[in-house]
């Protein structure tokens, strides 16, 4: 009794599912947009793996037009939407270090996209670094031993 | 650890400043108050140097890295003196290196300068419990230097726990928060270690260095 209704279930059961598949077709559509890259990394180079990032459409700046997370390489891509000109506020943020970067964004200059986003950094280079490092540890010592000499 | 522009909301920031104001205020008067004031000096602007390198110092604790503090040393070794060097110190961090920033230069400094107050009180508490012998010391000095980089977290922790901003995911957030202060604990062990070393040597070497009554 139960062998016979087997073989019409499982029949059933093919056809119905490929009637299931027929009805979930799936349509790509796609566009060609330009977006924007976030590199984010801490002070001391190494990237943000998995930070919270907030974007901010110039015309909300209280409510986050999209969030998300930076990838293992500390980067996030968005695509604006370019409707909207003006300053997009990208946040990123983890365990209380983070930035915030406008990103001017208008209908005429793609260049301009590009230039704001290098902040957080310093802009000075290593050697830079290093030297006005041992500029300020010579002033602190050198304060240190003119008030040494002074009570001497 | 410390903390940047633009992740405390104005009136923490302006509470900050009007605290290390005052606090700033309180420390000078107390070193004026000392018999010499100026002999401090040489010995609290070699320790800003200290405190100003140490955060280059980065230690990796999977999966961050942190770097050292040194405010419990400060505290220990220079008394009411510390206060004014982390507060330098930390001005020449965000200027130079924009390591922390100018509009949290408050808050920073008083999250690292009101512990380097209580580890020095701490470390005084050999003259309570008479302790002279160098075993002794370097215990209290252990205690001293954990405690003002732990006290540090812990008000890291709190300031940044109780004002995470909208439109973040708020878990995720402090479940990176509490990774960052548990990865301090080592740090914090450290600095006691460090500070306990530096201790004994100092009394067995040249004992009128370490703060007196």
């Amino acid at each position: 009794m139960k062998k016979r209704l087997v073989v019409p279930l499982a029949a059933f059961a093919v056809l119905g599912s490929q009637i299931q598949a027929i009805a979930h077709g799936v349509k790509i559509e796609y566009q060609v947009q330009s977006a924007i890259e976030i590199q984010s990394a801490y002070d001391n180079g190494e990237p943000m793996q998995a930070a919270q990032v907030a974007v901010y459409s110039p015309d909300n700046p209280t409510e986050p037009w999209l969030t998300g997370q930076t990838d293992a390489n500390g980067k996030f891509i968005f695509a604006p939407d370019p409707q909207i000109e003006g300053n997009w506020e990208v946040q990123v943020r983890q365990a209380g270090h983070g930035e915030i970067v406008a990103i001017p964004l208008s209908s005429d200059s793609e260049s301009k996209l590009q230039a704001s986003i290098v902040k957080g950094s310093t802009g000075y280079s290593a050697p830079q670094l290093i030297l006005m490092g041992l500029m300020g540890i010579w002033g602190f010592v050198g304060t240190a031993l003119f008030f040494a000499k002074g009570k001497s | 650890m410390h903390i940047p522009d633009g992740i405390l909301p104005a009136p923490i920031v302006l509470t900050g400043y009007a605290g290390t104001g005052l606090v700033t205020w309180y420390s000078l008067r107390r070193i004026n108050r000392q018999e010499n004031p100026q002999a401090g000096v040489p010995k609290a602007s070699l320790l800003t140097a200290a405190f100003f390198v140490a955060s280059w110092i980065h230690i990796p604790v999977p999966p961050t890295s942190v770097h050292l503090i040194l405010n419990g040393l400060l505290g220990t070794l220079l008394g009411y003196f510390a206060f004014p060097a982390i507060l330098i110190g930390l001005l020449f961090q965000a200027i130079l290196f924009q390591h922390g920033g100018l509009s949290t230069l408050g808050v920073n400094a008083l999250m690292m300068g009101l512990p380097a107050i209580a580890a020095h009180y701490i470390f005084q508490l050999r003259y309570r419990f008479k302790i002279t012998q160098v075993n002794g010391l370097a215990i209290l000095g252990f205690f001293s230097g954990a405690m003002g980089l732990g006290l540090a977290v812990l008000i890291f922790f709190s300031l940044l726990i109780t004002n995470l901003p909208a439109g973040l995911d708020v878990r995720t957030e402090q479940a990176a928060i509490t990774g960052l202060a548990l990865a301090h604990l080592p740090v914090v062990i450290l600095e006691g270690f460090f500070t306990a070393l530096l201790v004994s040597f100092i009394y067995r070497v040249k004992p009128e260095l370490l703060p007196q009554r």
